[in-house]
Order: C-alpha cells, then sequence, then structure tokens
C-alpha cells in the first residue's frame, strides 16, 4: 500500500514564506487539495514530487525519506503532472505518451508489449486515443490536456499527483476525469489533485484546505467543519449545499 | 613721385611674392581612388595605415613627420616607438583624430576612409598590387611632400637594385616557374601582382597564368597539378607543405627548390615599398643556393 | 505507413542519394572546375590518380564529415536548449577554438627567435589542430563551470554568452600583442575544407563513431525535455549528469569539426532544421539525420567552392552562409500571410 507523508514542510522562495509547517499524509483514495490562489498548493505537490526539497521538515515515501530513494524508483511510484502543461518539439501523441514509461525503461531499453499496452490503455482512458499520430500544436487546449494526463496515467504509479488536472477540460470530460478518478482510488491508487473547481473537489473522498502557506483543514468530504473552513478560507464567497445527492459549492455573490 | 613708385613697385612684389608662396605651398593630388585632396601645405603630420606605405614616407626622408603607423609596420626601426593604431580593418578611429594627421595614408581597401574623412580627417588612398602602384604611389608622395626629384631617386634605386639583383640569379634558374605563396589559406602571387612583376625581372616564369589576377585564393590541388619548378613562401609555411594532403607529390618539394623566407625576409618580400629592390636581392640570394634542378624530367 | 513515417523515409533515401551524386560531383571537381572527362584522364596517369585519390577523395569525405559532425552537435543543441536557432558554436566551443588557433600562432610569432626554428614548425604542424581541438574542449568547460554544472539551461546559455565573449577578447588581446597571428586568426573563422587529408578523415570518423552512437543513447533525454524539465526529472532522469553528456557530446563533435575545418557557420544551425521541417520526428531520428544533412548540406557547398571560380576557391563558409541563410529568408517569407 502506497503512503506519502509530509511532516512541518517549510519552503521560502523570493524572500517569502510558501508553505509553514504543513503535515499531511496520503493514502490510496482520492484527495483533493484546495485553497484560494497563492496558498501553495502547486509548491506542496512539487515538494510531495520530490521536484523541490523542502527547507523545514521531511518527506517519507512507504517510510523512507524520499531523497533515500533511487530517482528511477521513485519515478515508478509516484506519476507528476504539471500546471503549466507546454510542450515543444515534434512528438506525437502517442510518443509524449510512451515517454511515461520511462521509468521502467530507462534511457535505453526498447519498449515491450507491456508498454505499449500501459500506453493504449492510458490513452484510453484519458480520451485521446483518436489522436495518436497527431502533433500537440495541431491539438486543441483540452485535447492536449488530455493528452498530458495519459502521459502521467501511463507511468501505471501507486501514487498520482495532478496540478489542475481538468484545465481547458469540458464538463463532459471532467465528469469522465473524476469518475476516472474514482475508479483509480477504489483499485489502490492514491490519487491527490490539486483543484481549483471546489464542486469537483467535493466529490473527491478526502480534501486539503490550504491557506497562505498552512494547513487550515483536511479531513473526509462531508465533514460539515471542513465545508465551514471551506467558505471561510474563500472570504464567504462560496455556498456549500447538498445538491441532488451531493455536495456542491456555489459562488455567493452580493448583488 | 619716384618714392611712391618704389612703394607701388615693392607693394606689387611683395602680393606677387605672397601670392606666388600660396601657389606654391598648396598641395593638391588625386588619390588612387580618384579623390582630390588638397593642403594648404606640405603635411607635417602624417599617419600611416599600411606598412609600405611607412617605409615609402621615410625613404622619401619624412620618418620624423610620422605621428602613428599601423600595428604592422616596423621599419625602419625608428617607427616601433609611433603610436600603434590597429590595422586597415580595426584601426581606432578616435585614437587616430586624437593625433591632429595633416593627413592619414592607407590603402584602397581600408573600411574606415568614410568614417575619418566625415571626422574632418584628410585621407589619401593608394592601391598595392602591382609596380605600377608602387612607382605612383612614390611620384604622389613626392607631390605631397613637395620632394618630387627625392621619389624619382627612390625609384631609380629600386628599379637599379632589381636589375642587379636580376643579374645575380644563376642560369640554372632562369625560366623556371615559381610557386610564391603569399599565405597559406593558400593564397598566392600571380604574374600581375608587385611580387609576380619582380620575379619576372629575375628572370622566372609565374606558376599562374596572368588571368587569375594578383593574389588569387587557390584550390591546393591547381598548385600540385601545375608542379612548380621552384615553391617560395613564409619559411614555416614552406616546411608545412609536404604536411598537405597530396603535396609530397610536388616535385619542387622533393628536390628541395624551396625558399622558405624567414619573417624579415618575408615582410620585406610581401610589402611593395621602396625595399623592393632588396626584396630582389634576396630573392635572389635565395635562387643562387637553390641546389640544382632534377636532371631526369 | 503513416504519413510521418513515409516522410521520414522520403528524407532518408533523398538524403542518401543526394550525398552520392554529390560526392561523384565531387570526385570530378578540381582545379578545372568541374570536369569529368578531366577525371578519367586523370585516373589513367599514375600523376592524376595521386591527385584524385590523395586530394580530392579525402577532401569530399573530409567535407560530408565535417558537415556530419556539425549538424549532429547541431541537433544536439537545438535539442537541450529547447530552441530552433540554438547552434553547436553557442557552448564556449567556438571562442575556445580560435584562442587555441591564436595562441600557437602567436607562440610561433612571438618566440620564433627565442624558440628554435624546428620547434616552432612542429609547433605550428600539431598544434594548429590540436590547439584547436583543446581550445573548443577548454572552452566548453569553463561554461559548465561558470554555470555550476547543467542543472538549469538558462545557466548553460548565459554562461556560453559570457565565455565567448571572454575568449573572444583574450583572441583579441593576444592578436594586438603578435599581429603576425591576425592573419591566421581570420583564415580559421572563415573556415576552409582545402586540405582535409585522410589523416583529418580518419579522426573525424573517428569522432562520428563515438558521437553518434553517444547522442543517439541520449536521444530519450531530448524527448522527455520537450514535456518540460521539471516533468522530466518526475519521469527518473538525473537531469545534470544527462545534461553535461550531451554537452560533452557537443563540445567533442564541434571540437573536432572546428579543429580541421575552422569555423564554418550555419552547417550546425541549419542541417537540424531542414530535417526537422520535413521530417518531425523524435529525437533519435533528428539527430542521426542531422548529421547526414549537415554532411550533405557542406559537401554541396565544398564542391561548389570548388568549381565555381576554379582554378580559385571561394571560401566555403561564405557559401554555407549564403545556402543557410538564402534558406531562412525563404522561410521566414513562406510564413507571412499571402
Amino acid at each position: 500500500m502506497i503512503s506519502l507523508r509530509a511532516s512541518e514542510i517549510g519552503v521560502s522562495l523570493g524572500g517569502a514564506r510558501v508553505l509553514d509547517g504543513v503535515s499531511l499524509e496520503l493514502r490510496p483514495g482520492w484527495t483533493a487539495i484546495v485553497g484560494p490562489n497563492g496558498a501553495g498548493k502547486s509548491t506542496l505537490l512539487r515538494v510531495l514530487a520530490g521536484l523541490l526539497a523542502p527547507d523545514a521538515g521531511e518527506v517519507q515515501l512507504e517510510g523512507v525519506p524520499l531523497g533515500a530513494w533511487s530517482l528511477p524508483e521513485r519515478a515508478r511510484r509516484i506519476a507528476w503532472l504539471t500546471q503549466q502543461g507546454s510542450t515543444t518539439g515534434d512528438l506525437t501523441a502517442r510518443e509524449i505518451v510512451l515517454l511515461g514509461r520511462l521509468p521502467h525503461l530507462g534511457i535505453v531499453a526498447s519498449p515491450g508489449p507491456a508498454d505499449e499496452l500501459a500506453v493504449d490503455r492510458a490513452m484510453e482512458e484519458a480520451q485521446c486515443a483518436d489522436w495518436r499520430d497527431r502533433r500537440p500544436q495541431q491539438l486543441s487546449g483540452g485535447e492536449r490536456q488530455r493528452v498530458l494526463l495519459a502521459r502521467a496515467l501511463a507511468v501505471e504509479a501507486p501514487l498520482l499527483l495532478l496540478d489542475e488536472p481538468t484545465t481547458h477540460l469540458d464538463p463532459p470530460h471532467q465528469a469522465s476525469l473524476a469518475r476516472l478518478f474514482r475508479r483509480r482510488a477504489a483499485a489502490g491508487t492514491a490519487v491527490v489533485s490539486v483543484l481549483h473547481d471546489l464542486s469537483l473537489a467535493l466529490v473527491a473522498d478526502r480534501l486539503v484546505l490550504l491557506e497562505r502557506g498552512r494547513v487550515r483543514a483536511q479531513g473526509p468530504t462531508d465533514d460539515p467543519a471542513l465545508h465551514a473552513a471551506l467558505v471561510d478560507a474563500f472570504e464567504g464567497a462560496i455556498r456549500i449545499e447538498r445538491v441532488a445527492g451531493r455536495w456542491a459549492a456555489f459562488p455567493h455573490l452580493e448583488l | 613721385m619716384v618714392r611712391a613708385a618704389r612703394i607701388l613697385f615693392l607693394a606689387v612684389l611683395s602680393t606677387l611674392a605672397l601670392a606666388g608662396r600660396a601657389a606654391h605651398a598648396k598641395v593638391t593630388i588625386r588619390d588612387d581612388r580618384g579623390v582630390t585632396v588638397s593642403l594648404d601645405a606640405p603635411p607635417r603630420r602624417i599617419v600611416t595605415l599600411l606598412p609600405s606605405l611607412t617605409e615609402s614616407v621615410c625613404a622619401m626622408g619624412a620618418c620624423d613627420r610620422l605621428v602613428g603607423t599601423d600595428r604592422f609596420s616596423n621599419w625602419p626601426k625608428s617607427v616601433e616607438a609611433l603610436p600603434k593604431l590597429g590595422g586597415l580593418d580595426d584601426a581606432q578611429v578616435e585614437r587616430i583624430v586624437a593625433l591632429k594627421p595633416d593627413v592619414v595614408l592607407a590603402s584602397v581597401a581600408a573600411r574606415l576612409m568614410d568614417r575619418l574623412e566625415s571626422l574632418g580627417v584628410r585621407v589619401m588612398a593608394f592601391d598595392a598590387r602591382s609596380r605600377a602602384d608602387v612607382k605612383r604611389t612614390l611620384a604622389a608622395l613626392g607631390q605631397l611632400l613637395e620632394a618630387p626629384g627625392q621619389a624619382d631617386e627612390v625609384w631609380a634605386g629600386v628599379e637599379r637594385d632589381i636589375r642587379a639583383a636580376a643579374a645575380r640569379v644563376p642560369a640554372a634558374a632562369r625560366g623556371q616557374r615559381v610557386y610564391f605563396e603569399v599565405d597559406p589559406t593558400p593564397y598566392a602571387a600571380g604574374p600581375d601582382s608587385f611580387i609576380g612583376e619582380t620575379l619576372r625581372e629575375l628572370g622566372l616564369r609565374n606558376a599562374l597564368p596572368a588571368a587569375l589576377g594578383p593574389f588569387p585564393k587557390l584550390n591546393p590541388e591547381f598548385v600540385v597539378r601545375t608542379q612548380p619548378d621552384i615553391v617560395m613562401g613564409a619559411e614555416a609555411s614552406v616546411a608545412d607543405m609536404a604536411g598537405r594532403p597530396g603535396w609530397t607529390a610536388l616535385h619542387a618539394l622533393r628536390d628541395h627548390r624551396t625558399c622558405g623566407l624567414p619573417l624579415p625576409t618575408y615582410e620585406l618580400v610581401v610589402r611593395p615599398g621602396p625595399r623592393m629592390g632588396e626584396a630582389a636581392a634576396a630573392l635572389a640570394d635565395c635562387l643562387a643556393r637553390l641546389p640544382p634542378p632534377a636532371s631526369t624530367r | 505507413m503513416t504519413s510521418d513515417a513515409q516522410r521520414r523515409l522520403r528524407l532518408a533515401v533523398g538524403l542518401s542519394i543526394a550525398t552520392a551524386l554529390v560526392a561523384v560531383a565531387g570526385m570530378a571537381a578540381g582545379g578545372e572546375g568541374w570536369s569529368p572527362a578531366r577525371l578519367l584522364r586523370d585516373l589513367g596517369t599514375a600523376d592524376g590518380r595521386l591527385l584524385v585519390f590523395q586530394i580530392r577523395a579525402p577532401r569530399t569525405l573530409g567535407a560530408w564529415l565535417t558537415g556530419a559532425l556539425l549538424g549532429l552537435s547541431g541537433a544536439a543543441a537545438q535539442g537541450l536548449f529547447r530552441n530552433p536557432l540554438a547552434d553547436p558554436y553557442l557552448l564556449g566551443s567556438a571562442s575556445g577554438a580560435v584562442l587555441g588557433v591564436v595562441l600557437v600562432l602567436a607562440a610561433a610569432a612571438l618566440g620564433g627567435h627565442a624558440i628554435s626554428v624546428a620547434t616552432a614548425h612542429a609547433l605550428a604542424r600539431v598544434g594548429l589542430v590540436g590547439a584547436a581541438f583543446a581550445g573548443a574542449l577548454v572552452g566548453v568547460l569553463l561554461t559548465l563551470s561558470l554555470a555550476r554544472g547543467a542543472q538549469e539551461t538558462m545557466h548553460l546559455l548565459l554562461a556560453g554568452v559570457v565565455v565567448g565573449v571572454l575568449l573572444t577578447a583574450a583572441s583579441d588581446l593576444v592578436t594586438n600583442a603578435a599581429p603576425d597571428a591576425l592573419r591566421g586568426k581570420q583564415a580559421f573563422l572563415l573556415g576552409s575544407t582545402g586540405f582535409l587529408g585522410w589523416n583529418s578523415c580518419a579522426a573525424m570518423a573517428l569522432g562520428l563513431a563515438v558521437t553518434l552512437p553517444a547522442a543517439w543513447r541520449l536521444a530519450r533525454v531530448l524527448d522527455a525535455l520537450t514535456l518540460g524539465t521539471e516533468t522530466a526529472a518526475s519521469l527518473g532522469l538525473a537531469l545534470g549528469r544527462l545534461r553535461v553528456a550531451l554537452v560533452a557530446v557537443i563540445a567533442l563533435a564541434t571540437g573536432l569539426a572546428v579543429s580541421q575545418a575552422g569555423l564554418i557557420a550555419f552547417v550546425g544551425l541549419i542541417a537540424p532544421h531542414l530535417v526537422r521541417r520535413f521530417a518531425p520526428a523524435r529525437h533519435g531520428f533528428t539527430l542521426v539525420a542531422g548529421a547526414a544533412a549537415g554532411g550533405t548540406l557542406l559537401l554541396i557547398a565544398d564542391v561548389l567552392a570548388r568549381t565555381l571560380i576554379a582554378p580559385q576557391e571561394v571560401p566555403v563558409g561564405i557559401l554555407t552562409a549564403l545556402l543557410g541563410g538564402g534558406y531562412l529568408i525563404w522561410l521566414l517569407r513562406k510564413r507571412r500571410p499571402a
């Protein structure tokens, strides 16, 4: 069972304290990280992925400090998707997704049938199999995002750290993504997604609310105390209500 | 009445004399660009940007009027102490202007002429590719320095020295085809260059046809195919030639019929200036030292 | 076969045919311009055969090898910097090579009176090629150390620029002190395929045999880098070390090419560009095809250099600049909306 634990993480960037005393534990299931702009969500994800070294605290993967793992072993366990999904170069969609198998192949080995299968599956799940031979420059924002998502899925890592995976995606695709996450979570993957869309976040199993670099609250998605914290963190500009059997967040506009 | 006449006479005389001196002192020369440069008096402060021009000015006895030269000028010894102003391509314009020269002497190829002229500096440009160019340059300098007689003397000396050198060339070398390499790129001296003309005066033929111009950049293969009888160039270049692909086939290299000129001699030979006579003598000396041509051919 | 694969095949075939044709044409291009009749006559005499096999053949092959090394480095540099306008000289190799050449020329000139004539000759013979190569490597090492390893591509780029400026200034200082080095330096700057013999070919072939497979193995790293540095790192790549390996390949290939033929412009920039325009692909293909395209390009330039004003030669660097510049202009005009 995969587990990632962050203890008292602190990060300063450019003189500002971006994260302070952040502690959380990630296990199989779908965790959504939310918070107002500038709360430090992307930075936290980078620290969890081992891409940024914190200046305080530590991250442990399955009980072992992150730094003690070799890079390929870490990469096989943690798949990371960046918020800024830009691509340069001339790779086709399928070739991009195939790069997701790097943690397993290394730089020299040729892809085998298992890798091809993983790529095909990932593209099916992310619904981008139709344009496997097209290049990102020829795709729309949403189509490109699905290719990049497929790349992360192709790693077949037990822990997914996804920064704004729903960028550019229209509601039907967001919905199918949510279903994908639930399926994966139920099957034992730890899906961690930073989401700005609170309604989508409320579909997850657990919520972590980050505010000004600190964990304001965390817990199961249907916890009323969590909801209250959410509303307060967003300065009362949202309302959380039960709609059609599920929690949803609405903008609360005083007009 | 007589007094008035005498005063008038003196006034007319002095006016004439003054006018005469002004007409006598104003110097007007056409340089090789066709530009006419005129100075109120022969220049007292001269900057030269080509070693051959430096040497020409000194040969005319006006060495003391030089206030600055290019970095390559090194003859006579006294010019080494003068401020060095860069080469033709990167001359230091500000420093030149700061020296307040009456005239700057450069080669036609210099880029900075427009810049200097726009700053009010007088520039005279001279071609330096053939013997006629050298003679013309000396004559122009003679006019500039108001010493035309000196210019004629210098040129006569050059021609005399070349003829004397020609007399020393051994009969075996006469009529032989020579390849003179100016630069290891390779650039060579064609028959119409001043070097080619000197070689002709010395009784040699040029391995290059005249059609290629004075200083062509050659395909190295051409040199091997043409099989010159004698090879000349800077010592270091000639020593390297055997290492060039295919050049071991050159008979001249195999038979050691080469003139590898040490640096000072090489500089002497490639400057189209007043020392061309000395250059001819140096070449004649080398030719005299050459081993005889291989009889089997 | 997908259209992509078709284009790759067409490019490969096209380059092979073009190379073969131009190489054969090159064998007929000599001191008398382009003359197949002359070639046949030459093959009949011992002297002629020497010309063809000792001068023309190695020069033709050498031009291709030089171009291949430059094309390979260019493709690798463009991948490393993720910039289609990067060229292999960006890492300080060019300025380092020039400084090496200038130092040897100046030593021969300055020390000409102090050191023996024989030493000066030996220095000059081995020195120029060796100095250029060593200088290129030193230049890149300086860039790497200034950038403190290759952790950040931007640092590498900036360091390369700084090193380039510094080493160029150093060359200028040396030529100021020893003006006789200036002519040699300018000849080196322009580049020349004129004296490539079998020794040069052997050295470059060896270099290509080492750098091409090494670059090919690193191709996947370049592919991963197209997703961004952080994503590439998250895929388990030790980017610092791998970038240094790429820089080493670029330095070696560029250093070899430059030490044999001087600073020939545009080949490293244009060849990979051409390949990507015609057949976009993963870096595994682009690197190899870039090398092939570079070889073909320089080969064409060399044959033209020998043929156009025979027996005189156009400096090959001018032709590559014309071909390269012309291609860039055509590219710009094509992009403008009608």
